[in-house]
């Protein structure tokens, strides 16, 4: 009879719906889009059938079935009929929350569930609305920015040490390299412009993809206008020209560089060919939400939802895969979160263009390589012809913003009454007049001509990793050259204070824009940008010492601005670097609690050694997004294609094969528990390996789906022609035409993995204190009943970190397990897949998602980050940076996260402090460690941030892998970060 | 004392990673037993030299399996400690089955190689650092033979040594066997009338004090350090009459550094856990940290007679 009841009133709720949209003109309106109604059926059921209804939309009119049409264009298919009625009222952030939880699942196209929440929102708007505000204020989201943001500046102290002995033979101008006399009150301008940063709401602009689709719209997608197929490439770079030609040239109030992401001060810039129509059923709640708030003014609300998003409904990587490969398993798979999140719906990205060369040559120069390429093929196929021509038209794009920015810089200036602005704005005019175009040959130059080349690269594609390299290295050739002319001590003085205050520029250029995150994305990757990593130091490609004046010059911004992104990653070569510059890294991470993450050179190396890269290319490698390594300019390598969680395979040999989470017979049977079918730890072991291998198996081929999917909606010319190795290969970069190409993973869940494989081998095979069953009865249980058994596994079970020899073997076991499993795939482009052990934020998100472990972790708790070791492993640091540099760096070829989170004693000096890190450092790297990251916060400080976020705002922690402000984390992710090993005294 | 626990000392621990007991980072070898037993001990299970049973109530699940099978019935939830030690034979059947790690057997037996096992993986961290190994306690010299055997061994390691010390040994024993593989000394000065050090720390301070005067002739000259250093406990050490008497003390010896240590009173927790009777529970000087006045006091007496005070770390 209940079951009757909830079919009933779903019928009743939707029939309500149905109603208001057709009868009231202010929504009916909404059903229809600039391409004429928007036509499709939705169906709600539960997984018992108890509930089965469907609204079909169509000719602007909406009607309720009792019968479920055969294939409805979307479906919601909800756990029980309580989930039901949860979703009945929560606004539409919660209801992908209960996606992503598992407590309904949905068939069909996404961009149909968020029309249909759209459509929700627009008529329970106030409900919502209220609902969001309430929450906001329980968890106390809401305070006076304008205060909090000029509060945590000048709160900021930034004690500075002195070199103690010059011995970097790169450092060529600065008397003394740590900069220790300046700092941001020299630079009123960057601390309005950091001001700006801490206060500024980001808005969702449609700039991009309003042009873009306007574009579209009159010259075809799939076939132009005259009705033949588009040739991908050229299609994209004509776009991509359009959209530079037209987009506002903007130059910020006081800037020293030219251009804008977005006409907005913080743009969120949309890619609907990508997720961006994931934000369409939040377009009126996200302004609202607790969480990283979206401003959205009813023009942008307008344009996305008639002119741009019904547009792209089918148009999307998703979409494509869908409907070209009959949504696959492991497409699904991907729609229910807890084992995977697949990068490649939203980017194709992590990479690193050829700086260098684009500095030098400038686009002229490049447009000059391609005639010459195709002079010297004449008989080249139509692909490659197509893809020259499409770089061309690309890079004239490129140049006609340039010219666009030199003509509002000429505007500008011709109004300016400041003369000194005057001349900078003139200045500003005659650099974009000739860069990027001609080859850079001042440190404004290069460093205007980067940002322009930036623009362009997020205005082809997603704003998700994409990072800027050794600019370092990059720039110091211009540094030197400005350097030189200047004839007096005082000149140099002032230059090299100019040279801090346009990197400064530069950082602050680089927080113009955020990526898309839907309500789902602050629950798995919260508080991210777009984490554009820049590398600094390490050794140059010939192999010498790197560190030079550059280096120092790119640390100082880092740490007087303290900000999340740019993120920025320090080489550390033990053979060639300074002690002098590992101190300052560390110096620097006092100063900012969390920035720059080291990494040590020699090892990073050798994880990838078994590539037999050129050592030159090797030695040129760039973190990218959060820490994985490419080979500068010439490696697509997709650093983040996806993140893997290791962990389901584990619940999976747990439990024959079904995913308990997912309720899903999902892989193959390879034994049960309960049964006895586990007689010894190996056969267990090989159980968890066969379920790793069949998840493996199936993310690849999703990624290698999605893979396609780029190269038919959203190739990148524009791309194509910044990197080595299309021009010669005549192949777009998506189709496999850089130099080097693989896919990187991130596998999550080492520590837990590894911890609990120690718990079942000593507890149940070597020692014998408890059966197999009924460990897995305790774990099922959540450990409730078990107190005895918990208590025994968190005491007696040596754990990864603790510096117990089992135990890191374990872990390398695993992680071998892993890289091994990821290298028997081959990727889209022809490459090979890497393993990395970092996790972003995963490791909360699929820590809920996941239920108690034989490690005696609980259900719903964050797996730990990255690869670091739970925090009871060792009561001292000492171990746990031994056992992390005991991994083997071959098992490890797409880098790690390290969290070291170390508190200053009270009163310590600053100098004891670093010098302490200092030693944790070299030590670690000298045993063979690959990455650190360090917190140096304490969890007071840190609950004192959720307690009172007005004081906190520019709080920077690191997650894993990149940085975010403690304050616009969401409840689970902070919680970790207090729950995190503290190691001080 | 037996014979036999000089020989082979139970270990409390060794902490690594300490930035306080000495230059860098360090590890420390806490040893079981000292000859004093000074009231406030901060390691009051340091004092004995044999083993004992530690309960800590915080990490108890009340799983019951202890008391089902200690054969003396000394464990129940109505002594205020959990353990009735007049019952309680030491056979450690209850710590073997305690999953928590609630009850655990004081000190453990290390043979030297052992602990260099332990210490020797950190080397890397000594190395960057400056750091090395400290010995503590309790008071490694009670067990002399040991204490060479083991600081022979660092040496031989290349690794830094230093010993804290209560300086109550046999001084002759003491330059042969330790005195020769020890790199610097921390040297407790506490009480400066013999009478009341007798009343708060169990012996006199003739001793102590003639060790000290004794080591400072040679320390210098064989480029060792030799660091006097006083805890400051309230009513006690920190008295304008102590300080001034050993600031009269060092000052007449030359000496030009020593450490004064703040007062921290987490000890009494540690006194309940091993059931060691403690007079100052309810003390309210006693049970608090010291404020920074107390420190900036005794500091300022010793610069008067030309001493610095340094920080011992």
């Amino acid at each position: 009879m209940g079951k009757q009841i909830s079919n009933t009133l779903t019928s009743l709720f939707l029939r309500f719906f149905a109603a208001n949209f057709n009868h009231r003109k202010a929504l009916n309106r909404y059903l229809r889009s600039a391409d004429g109604w928007i036509d499709f059926t939705f169906g709600v059921k539960t997984e018992n059938g108890s509930v089965a209804q469907a609204l079909i939309f169509k000719g602007g009119k909406v009607r309720v079935t009792g019968r479920m049409p055969a294939k409805p264009d979307a479906m919601l298919v909800f756990k029980d009929e309580q989930a039901l009625k949860e979703a009945a009222v929560e606004p539409p952030n919660k209801l992908m929350i209960a996606l992503m939880e598992n407590r309904m699942l949905t068939l069909g196209n996404l961009g149909h569930l968020q029309v249909i929440n759209f459509y929700l929102s627009l008529l329970l708007k106030p409900i919502q609305i209220a609902k969001l505000k309430k929450e906001t204020r329980a968890e106390n989201r809401h305070y006076d920015v304008d205060k909090a943001s000029k509060t945590c500046i000048d709160s900021r102290k930034l004690p500075q040490l002195r070199t103690e002995t010059q011995e970097d033979p790169g450092v060529l101008f600065l008397d003394d390299p740590y900069l220790p006399d300046m700092g941001l009150d020299d630079f009123p301008r960057l601390k309005t412009f950091l001001t700006l940063h801490f206060k500024t709401k980001p808005a969702l602009c449609h700039e991009r993809p309003d042009i873009l689709t306007r574009w579209f719209r009159e010259n075809g997608f799939e076939t132009d206008r005259d009705g033949s197929p588009h040739v991908p490439e050229l299609r994209q770079a004509r776009a991509f020209k359009y959209l530079m030609e037209h987009k506002k040239p903007r130059i910020r109030e006081n800037d020293l560089i030219a251009g804008t992401t977005t006409p907005q001060e913080i743009g969120v810039v949309l890619y609907p060919d990508a997720h961006g129509t994931m934000i369409w059923g939040e377009l009126l709640t996200a302004p609202h939400r607790p969480l990283n708030p979206y401003e959205i003014s009813a023009d942008t609300v307008e344009a996305l939802h008639t002119r741009i998003f019904p547009f792209w409904l089918n148009r999307n990587f998703r979409e494509w895969v869908r409907s070209t490969k009959g949504n696959p398993t492991c497409q699904q798979l991907d729609e229910r979160f807890a084992a995977c999140f697949l990068w490649k719906t939203v980017a194709l990205s992590h990479t690193i263009l050829h700086y260098p060369k684009i500095l030098a040559l400038g686009t002229s120069g490049i447009r000059a390589d391609i005639e010459k390429e195709r002079t010297n093929t004449p008989d080249s196929s139509d692909e490659k012809n197509h893809l020259l021509e499409a770089m061309e038209i690309c890079l004239s794009g490129i140049e006609a913003y340039a010219k666009n920015l030199a003509t509002e810089a000429e505007r500008l200036a011709a109004q300016e009454p400041d003369p000194l602005r005057k001349a900078e704005l003139q200045h500003l005019a005659a650099i974009c007049r000739r860069v990027p175009e001609n080859p850079c040959a001042t440190l404004d130059e290069a460093v205007n001509a980067l940002w322009i080349i930036w623009i362009g690269v997020h205005m082809e594609n997603t704003n998700a990793g994409f990072s800027l390299g050794r600019l370092d290295q990059w720039l110091q050739p211009y540094f030197k050259a400005d350097m030189e002319r200047c004839e007096t001590p005082e000149a140099r003085k002032a230059y090299i204070r100019h040279a801090v205050e346009l990197i400064g520029c530069f950082f602050m250029r680089c927080t113009d824009h955020l990526p898309l995150i839907p309500d789902i994305g602050n629950h798995l990757f919260g508080g991210s940008s777009s984490d554009q990593a820049i590398t600094l130091g390490g050794v140059t490609p010939k192999g010498e010492d790197a560190v030079n004046d550059m280096t120092y010059i790119f640390l100082k911004v880092t740490e007087m601005l303290g900000i999340r992104d740019p993120n920025v990653n320090a080489r550390y070569s033990r053979e060639k670097n300074s002690r002098t510059y590992l101190r300052r890294l560390c110096e620097v991470n006092v100063n900012t609690l969390s920035t720059p993450s080291i990494h040590h050179d020699e090892a990073v190396m050798e994880s990838l050694a078994e590539f037999d890269y050129p050592a030159e290319h090797l030695r040129d490698w760039s973190a990218t997004g959060c820490v994985e390594p490419t080979l500068s300019g010439r490696h697509i390598g997709h650093t983040n294609c996806m993140m893997f969680n290791m962990v389901a395979a584990l619940e999976m040999a747990l439990n024959n094969g079904r995913h308990p989470l997912m309720r899903w017979n999902l892989g193959p049977q390879t034994g049960s528990v309960a049964n006895g079918d586990f007689t010894d730890f190996e056969s267990f072991f090989n159980a968890f390996a066969e379920q790793l291998r069949f998840l493996a198996g199936l993310t690849c081929q999703y990624n290698n789906y999605l893979g396609e999917a780029h190269q038919a909606l959203r190739p990148t010319p524009y791309i194509s022609a910044l990197m080595e190795g299309p021009l010669h290969k005549g192949k777009d970069v998506t189709q496999g035409g850089a130099v080097y190409n693989s896919s990187g993973t991130a596998c999550i869940g080492l520590a837990d993995i590894t911890d609990s494989m120690m718990a079942i081998r000593k507890l149940v095979f070597e020692e014998k204190k408890v059966t197999f069953a009924e460990l897995w009865t305790a774990v099922n249980g959540n450990f409730e009943h078990h107190p005895g058994l918990l208590a025994l596994i968190k005491t007696k079970v040596p754990l990864f970190g603790s510096g117990d020899a089992e135990a890191l073997a374990m872990a390398n076991r695993v992680a071998k397990l892993a890289h091994d499993i990821f290298a028997e795939q081959t990727n889209y482009r022809g490459g090979r897949y890497t393993a990395g052990f970092w996790s972003m934020s995963n490791h909360v998100a699929f820590g809920t998602l996941t239920g108690a472990l034989p490690s005696g972790r609980l259900a719903g708790k964050a797996f730990t980050p990255g690869l670091t070791p739970e925090p009871h492993a060792s009561k001292n640091i000492l171990s746990n940076l031994r056992d992390v540099a005991g991994l083997d760096p071959k098992n490890m070829n797409n880098n790690i996260a390290f969290n070291v989170k170390v508190v200053p004693a009270p009163g310590e000096s600053h100098e004891r402090t670093v010098d302490t890190l200092t030693s944790y450092a070299k030590a670690y790297c000298d045993m063979g460690g690959m990455q650190m990251q360090l917190n140096v916060v304490s969890s007071e400080t840190l609950k004192d941030a959720m307690i009172h976020p007005e004081n906190h705002q520019n709080l920077m922690v690191r997650i894993s892998g990149y940085n975010a402000y403690f304050v616009s984390l969401n409840r689970n992710m902070q919680t970790e970060l207090v729950e995190r090993a503290e190691f001080g005294r | 004392m037996t014979d036999e626990a000089q020989k082979t000392p139970l270990v409390l621990e060794i902490k690594g990673n300490s930035l306080d007991d000495g230059p860098g980072i360090r590890s420390v070898v806490f040893f079981k037993g000292c000859p004093l037993s000074c009231v406030w001990c901060h390691n009051p299970e340091s004092r004995k030299a044999g083993p004992e049973i530690a309960f800590d109530g915080k990490l108890c699940v009340d799983c019951g399996e202890c008391r089902k099978i200690c054969p003396e019935k000394a464990l129940s939830k109505t002594h205020p400690l959990y353990v009735d030690r007049t019952r309680c034979t030491l056979c450690f059947l209850c710590t073997n089955v305690c999953p928590s790690g609630a009850l655990e057997p004081v000190g453990k037996s290390m043979t030297v190689d052992a602990i260099m096992n332990k210490i020797l993986p950190d080397k890397p961290f000594y190395d960057t650092s400056g750091g090395g190994v400290t010995l503590s306690g309790g008071e490694a010299t009670l067990f002399m033979d040991f204490a060479s055997d083991l600081l022979k061994a660092l040496k031989h390691e290349g690794i830094h040594t230093l010993l804290e010390t209560c300086g109550s040994f046999d001084l002759t024993r003491f330059m042969a066997q330790v005195y020769p593989h020890v790199d610097a000394m921390y040297y407790d000065l506490k009480i400066m009338d013999s009478r009341k050090h007798q009343q708060f720390c169990g012996l006199p301070n003739s001793r102590i004090l003639e060790n000290f005067k004794a080591l400072l002739k040679t320390a210098a000259r064989d480029g060792k350090v030799l660091l006097p250093r006083t805890p400051l406990i309230p009513g006690i050490t920190d008295t304008e009459d102590n300080i001034r008497a050993l600031a009269e003390f060092l000052s007449a010896l030359s000496v030009t550094r020593a450490a004064l240590l703040a007062y921290n009173p987490l000890w009494h927790e540690k006194s309940d856990k091993v059931g060691v009777d403690d007079p100052y529970k309810k003390d309210k000087a006693m049970t608090s940290f010291s404020d920074g006045g107390v420190l900036e006091r005794c500091q300022s007496i010793y610069q008067d007679y030309g001493i610095s005070v340094v920080n011992a770390g």
